[in-house]
C-alpha cells in the first residue's frame, strides 16, 4: 500500500506541479446492530475500502476520493484534484501555506483484551438484549427501548510528499441506548451513549444489566417532571452537561479555522475570557478514550493541547494550514471522517480540569435555581452564542436537589458566561460523544461538577 | 471510475439476487447506489478548495429463516466481493433472531416518471463553470455590503443514480441531478461580530441563482448588526422556511412516523381523524413532485413514491409507512423508506415535506404582526424531545417586528414550547414556498410561544 500512495504522490508533484501532495487509504470493516423491544431490526456488517489525495497547487486544495485501490482509478483521481485545485487557484489573494512539520515513520496497532472482531455478532445481539431487557423490565411505563451498536476496526495508511509514512490500526466500539416512557397522556425521553477505543471492554465498564436500567429510570423521573421557569438563575452542572456545554460554548470557538473567521476567539489569544478557576485542555492522548488517537490525518502526533489556563487563552486549535497562519505549531487536531472527505479541525477529548470544592458546597449556597445533570444536545455560533439542551434536570431549592424539570436548556454567550463559572468541583467525568461539523468526529467532553453564577435558562413555564 | 450505466447496476443487482438465492436466502433485496459530486469551497471570501467525490456501492438485505441480516461493500467490481457481501448478510441473518412480523419484501408495482429531477446541464458543469457561479455569489455578497465577511460555502454539482432489485420481482432504475449554491456570512464592527446569517439555493435543475444567495446573507447579517434586547413574554413568531425546517424535523416528523406510532412514541398514537392542528393548515409528503429535492420514482425498498395527505385543514390524515410497518397493520407503504445511500437498511422518513402555501404575501404577513419576532436560525432544535415533542431553543439572530414592520434586530432570544402546541396556534401562512432540505413551506405566523429575553 505505501507504495502505490508513495508513487500517486510523486505523480502529483511531478506531473501535476503539486507543491504537496498527501494520500490516505482506508481499510475498515463496521459492524451495526439495531434493537428496538427486543427485536433485532437489523444485523449488519459493512466493507468501506478506499484513497483520499489532497494536493496543493498554486496556494489551493485540490481534493479526489474513490471507493477503490485500483492504479488507474487513482490516476485518474490525481488529475483531477490537480485540474481543480488550478482551477480555482486563479482569483486566490492570500494562498496556502503549510506550518513545517517533521516527517514520521510509524506503524501503530491496537492493544485490546477484546477486540469486537473476535466477538461473534451471537453474542453481540446478546448484549444489546441484556441492555433492552433491563430497560423494559424496569418499570411498566417503559415502553420502548432502542438500542444501536457499532463497532469498526481496520487501518489507516497516511503518505505524503516530505516523507511522513504512517499505518495506523483504529478500533471503536460505540452504543446508544434510548427509552421512552407513558403514563397518563404524558410522555417521556431519555438517552444515553457509551464509547471507546478500547474495545469490547467498555461493557465491563459499563454492564448491560445496569446501563439498560439507568436510561429507564430517567425515562420514568421525567415522567413526573414540571415544565421549568425560564429567566437568569444560578445553575450546578454534571460533568456531562460541563463536557458539552465545554464543547459548544468554548471548544467550537478554539477552533482555529472558525477563530480566523472572526470567532470570538481570534484576538483574544493571552486575554482574559474566563474566571480564575477556568483551565481547559483538548487532550487527544487519554488512554482508551473515544476521542483519543496517535496521528491526527495530516499525520501530526496528537497532544494534550492546553487552550485556557486560570481564565486566559493559551491556545487554539490547529490544522498545519491554521499553525502557519497564526504562527503557532500545529497541535494535532486534523480529522476526516472517512476517505470520502476531507481533514478539518476537530476537537478530540475536550475538558475543563477540576479543582476543590465538593459537590455539596457547590449547591448549598443556591436558593433558586438548576441542578443540570445530563444533556441531549447543544449548538455554538460564532458570536459566542451558546445552547445547551438537557435532558434531566432538577431545581435546587434552599441549597437542596428538588423537584425533577423537564423541557430546561441553557443559553447565554460564551465569553461572558465562563466569567461567571465561581466554583469547579474536586470530581471528574469523561463522557463519549459524536460531533457534527459536516463530518461526525467521535469525541470525548467533561470535567467535574461547576457552579455558574448567573446564565439563561430556557422554560416555557 | 467509469459511470456505471443502467443496464449494468440492473444486471449487477439481478446477479445478486439469485445468487444470494442460490446461497441459500429465502428472501433478497438488493440496493446499489452511484454518486458523483464536485464542490468548489469557499472560506474566508475566496475559494480555498475543491473536490471530486466518486462514492459507489452495494446493500443487500437477505432473510434466512426470518431473520434479517443486512450488508454493504464499497467494493463491487470483483465476483469475489459480491460473494463475501452475500455471505456477509447471510451470516448476519443466522446470527440474529426471527422476527415473527416479518411478512415479505414488497411486490412489483408500475413507477412514474417525474419531471425536472435530472439536467444533462448540471453533470456537464465544469470546475471552471463552478469557480463562475461562486464567484458570482461572491461579488454579489459584496456589491450588496461591502463590509460583509463571507466566511463559508460553496458551490456542489451531484450526479447519483440507484438500482434495486428484490425477490418479489421489484426491479428499478432511477438517476438524478442536484446541484446547490451556499453562503454563510457575518459582519464585524469594532469588537462584535454578528452571529452567522446562511442562505442557500438548491434545484434538481440547473436554475439556482447565486446572485441572490450572496445578496441575501449579506443583507441578514448586515442587518443583524445592530441589535437591541427583548424583553421575557408570550408573543407572536413568523417562523421562516430555516426555522420550520430543523423545528419540524426533530420534532413534528417523528411523530408522523408509523414506526414511533406503532412503539408508543408518538403523541399522535389513536389520533388519525382527529383535529391537531389550527384548521389552516394542510401538509402533504410528496414524493413525486416535479424538481422536488426528495423526488424519485420508487423509495429505498423499490415501492412506488407517492403524494400523501398528512394533515388537511387542522385534521391528521396519515401516517408515513415504509414496508414493514404497513404490512403489520394490514395497510399499503406509503413509500417513505429512505436509504443514507448503500450504507444503510431503509428507514421511515420524509419525502418533499409540504406545507402548502396560503395567500398572504410575506410583507402582508408580516403587517399582519403588532408585536412578535421574525424567525430564521435556531440553535439546539436537534436537542428537542423527540417523543414530546418539547423544544428549548435559541434564535439568533433574530428581528423584532412592531406593528407590521421589522424594527431591529436581536440576538439570543430563547423559545420555549411546544410543537402540539405550535401546531394549534399557526394564525397565517405566506405564499412565499420555498424547498430547504425535505421540507417545502411558506412563511408562518404563529402566536403564543414563550420567549426568554436577555
Amino acid at each position: 500500500m505505501k507504495d502505490l500512495l508513495e508513487k500517486i504522490n510523486l505523480m502529483a508533484v511531478e506531473n501535476f506541479s503539486a507543491k504537496y501532495s498527501e494520500t490516505r487509504a482506508q481499510k475498515l470493516k463496521k459492524t451495526l446492530l439495531t434493537l428496538k423491544e427486543g427485536r433485532v431490526e437489523a444485523a449488519k456488517q459493512g466493507i468501506e475500502n478506499g484513497v483520499a489525495l489532497r494536493v496543493l497547487v498554486n496556494g489551493a486544495w485540490g481534493f479526489s476520493s474513490v471507493g477503490s485501490f485500483n492504479l488507474s482509478d487513482l490516476k485518474a483521481a490525481v488529475s483531477d484534484a490537480c485540474r481543480m485545485a488550478k482551477a480555482i487557484s486563479k482569483r486566490m489573494k492570500n494562498p496556502i501555506i503549510l506550518a513545517e512539520t517533521k516527517p514520521i515513520n510509524d506503524k501503530i496497532n491496537v492493544e485490546t483484551k477484546k477486540n469486537p472482531k473476535n466477538i461473534s455478532m451471537e453474542n453481540k445481539i446478546k448484549t444489546a438484549l441484556t441492555i433492552n431487557k433491563s430497560s423494559l423490565s424496569y418499570d411498566k411505563r417503559v415502553k420502548s427501548c432502542t438500542i444501536d451498536y457499532l463497532d469498526l476496526f481496520g487501518t489507516n495508511y497516511y503518505v505524503n510528499s516530505e516523507g511522513t509514512n504512517i499505518e495506523q490500526n483504529k478500533l471503536y466500539v460505540w452504543s446508544r441506548i434510548t427509552s421512552s416512557a407513558f403514563s397518563n397522556g404524558v410522555f417521556s425521553f431519555s438517552r444515553e451513549e457509551i464509547g471507546s477505543t478500547a474495545g469490547y471492554e467498555i461493557f465491563d465498564e459499563y454492564p448491560p444489566e445496569i446501563i439498560g436500567k439507568k436510561v429507564a429510570k430517567r425515562a420514568i423521573t421525567q415522567l413526573e417532571a414540571k415544565p421549568a421557569k425560564g429567566g437568569k438563575f444560578p445553575v450546578v452542572l454534571g460533568p456531562n452537561v460541563v463536557g458539552v456545554f465545554v464543547h459548544e460554548a468554548f471548544g467550537h470557538l478554539a477552533e482555529a479555522d472558525l477563530a480566523l473567521s472572526g470567532g470570538v476567539l481570534s484576538n483574544r489569544l493571552g486575554k482574559r475570557i474566563g474566571s480564575n478557576v477556568v483551565t481547559l485542555y483538548d487532550d487527544g492522548t487519554i488512554k482508551d478514550a473515544f476521542g483519543s488517537f496517535k496521528y491526527d490525518d495530516e499525520g501530526v502526533p496528537s497532544q494534550k493541547t492546553l487552550l485556557v489556563k486560570n481564565g486566559i487563552v493559551k491556545g487554539l486549535m490547529h490544522n498545519r494550514e491554521t499553525a502557519k497562519k497564526f504562527n503557532m505549531k500545529p497541535t494535532g487536531n486534523s480529522r476526516s471522517e472517512s476517505f470520502r472527505v476531507e481533514p478539518i479541525i476537530r476537537m478530540r477529548n475536550t475538558y475543563l480540569a477540576p479543582r476543590d470544592h465538593s459537590y455539596e458546597e457547590l449547591i448549598e449556597d443556591i436558593n433558586s435555581g438548576y441542578y443540570m445533570k445530563s444533556f441531549r444536545g447543544g449548538q455554538a455560533n460564532i458570536d459566542g452564542t451558546f445552547q445547551v439542551g438537557v435532558q434531566e434536570a432538577y431545581e435546587i431549592v434552599n441549597g437542596e436537589i428538588g423537584d425533577p424539570v423537564r423541557n430546561v436548556s441553557l443559553s447565554g454567550n460564551t465569553l461572558e458566561t465562563l466569567l461567571k463559572i465561581n466554583a469547579v468541583g474536586n470530581d471528574f467525568e469523561l463522557w463519549p460523544g459524536r460531533c457534527g461539523k459536516g463530518q461526525t468526529a467521535f469525541v470525548c467532553d467533561g470535567g467535574p461538577h461547576i457552579k455558574i453564577k448567573e446564565v439563561i435558562v430556557g422554560g416555557s413555564s | 471510475m467509469v459511470v456505471l450505466e443502467k443496464d449494468k447496476m440492473l444486471t449487477l443487482a439481478d446477479n445478486t439476487v439469485s445468487l444470494a438465492l442460490q446461497k441459500g436466502a429465502s428472501e433478497v433485496e438488493v440496493y446499489l447506489y452511484e454518486g458523483h459530486a464536485k464542490n468548489v469551497g469557499i472560506e474566508r471570501g475566496q475559494i480555498t478548495k475543491s473536490n471530486k467525490i466518486l462514492d459507489r456501492g452495494l446493500g443487500i438485505r437477505v432473510v434466512a429463516r426470518k431473520a434479517i441480516g443486512f450488508a454493504y461493500t464499497n467494493a463491487i467490481e470483483s465476483d469475489d466481493s459480491i460473494h463475501d457481501v452475500i455471505m456477509s448478510a447471510l451470516n448476519a441473518a443466522r446470527a440474529s433472531k426471527p422476527d415473527n412480523n416479518w411478512n415479505g419484501f414488497p411486490e412489483k408495482k408500475p413507477y412514474f416518471q417525474i419531471e425536472n429531477t435530472y439536467d444533462r446541464k448540471i453533470v456537464q458543469l465544469s470546475s471552471e463553470d463552478l469557480v463562475t457561479i461562486a464567484y458570482e455569489m461572491l461579488d454579489s455578497a459584496i456589491a450588496a455590503e461591502k463590509n460583509v465577511l463571507p466566511i463559508e460555502g460553496g458551490v456542489s454539482a451531484a450526479f447519483f443514480s440507484s438500482a434495486i432489485a428484490n425477490s418479489n420481482g421489484v426491479r428499478g432504475f432511477d438517476k438524478g441531478t442536484y446541484v446547490e449554491c451556499s453562503l454563510a456570512a457575518v459582519m464585524k464592527k469594532r469588537n462584535t461580530i454578528t452571529p452567522v446569517c446562511f442562505e442557500y439555493d438548491a434545484e434538481r435543475n440547473y436554475n439556482i441563482n447565486p446572485k441572490w444567495v450572496g445578496k441575501e446573507a449579506a443583507r441578514l447579517s448586515s442587518s443583524a448588526l445592530n441589535t437591541r434586547k427583548i424583553e421575557t413574554k408570550t408573543t407572536n413568531l413568523i417562523l421562516t422556511q430555516f426555522a420550520i425546517q430543523s423545528l419540524f424535523s426533530n420534532t413534528l416528523i417523528n411523530a408522523i412516523r408509523a414506526d414511533n406510532v406503532q412503539r408508543n412514541q408518538s403523541k399522535f398514537k389513536g389520533k388519525l381523524g382527529e383535529k391537531i392542528s389550527s384548521d389552516i393548515l394542510t401538509i402533504q409528503d410528496d414524493g413525486l413532485l416535479a424538481g422536488g429535492l426528495g423526488s424519485t420514482p420508487f423509495d429505498g425498498e423499490g415501492v412506488p413514491q407517492q403524494k400523501t395527505n398528512i394533515v388537511k385543514k387542522g385534521i391528521l390524515k396519515n401516517f408515513l409507512y415504509d414496508n414493514y410497518t404497513a404490512k403489520k397493520e394490514g395497510k399499503k407503504s406509503t413509500g417513505n423508506a429512505s436509504r443514507a445511500g448503500y450504507l444503510s437498511t431503509p428507514s421511515i422518513g420524509a419525502t418533499n415535506f409540504r406545507i402548502l402555501p396560503g395567500n398572504k404575501t410575506s410583507k402582508q404577513l408580516t403587517e399582519e404582526v403588532d408585536e412578535g419576532l421574525l424567525i430564521y436560525y435556531l440553535q439546539g432544535a436537534h436537542s428537542s424531545n423527540p417523543v414530546t415533542g418539547d423544544f428549548s431553543v435559541v434564535a439568533t439572530p433574530a428581528w423584532k417586528i412592531k406593528n407590521g414592520e421589522i424594527s431591529h434586530s436581536t440576538r439570543g432570544v430563547m423559545l420555549a414550547g411546544n410543537i402540539f402546541e405550535v401546531l394549534k396556534n399557526v394564525k397565517m401562512i405566506a405564499n412565499n414556498e420555498r424547498k430547504l432540505g425535505s421540507i417545502i413551506a411558506p412563511w408562518i405566523l404563529v402566536n403564543n410561544v414563550r420567549i426568554i429575553g436577555k
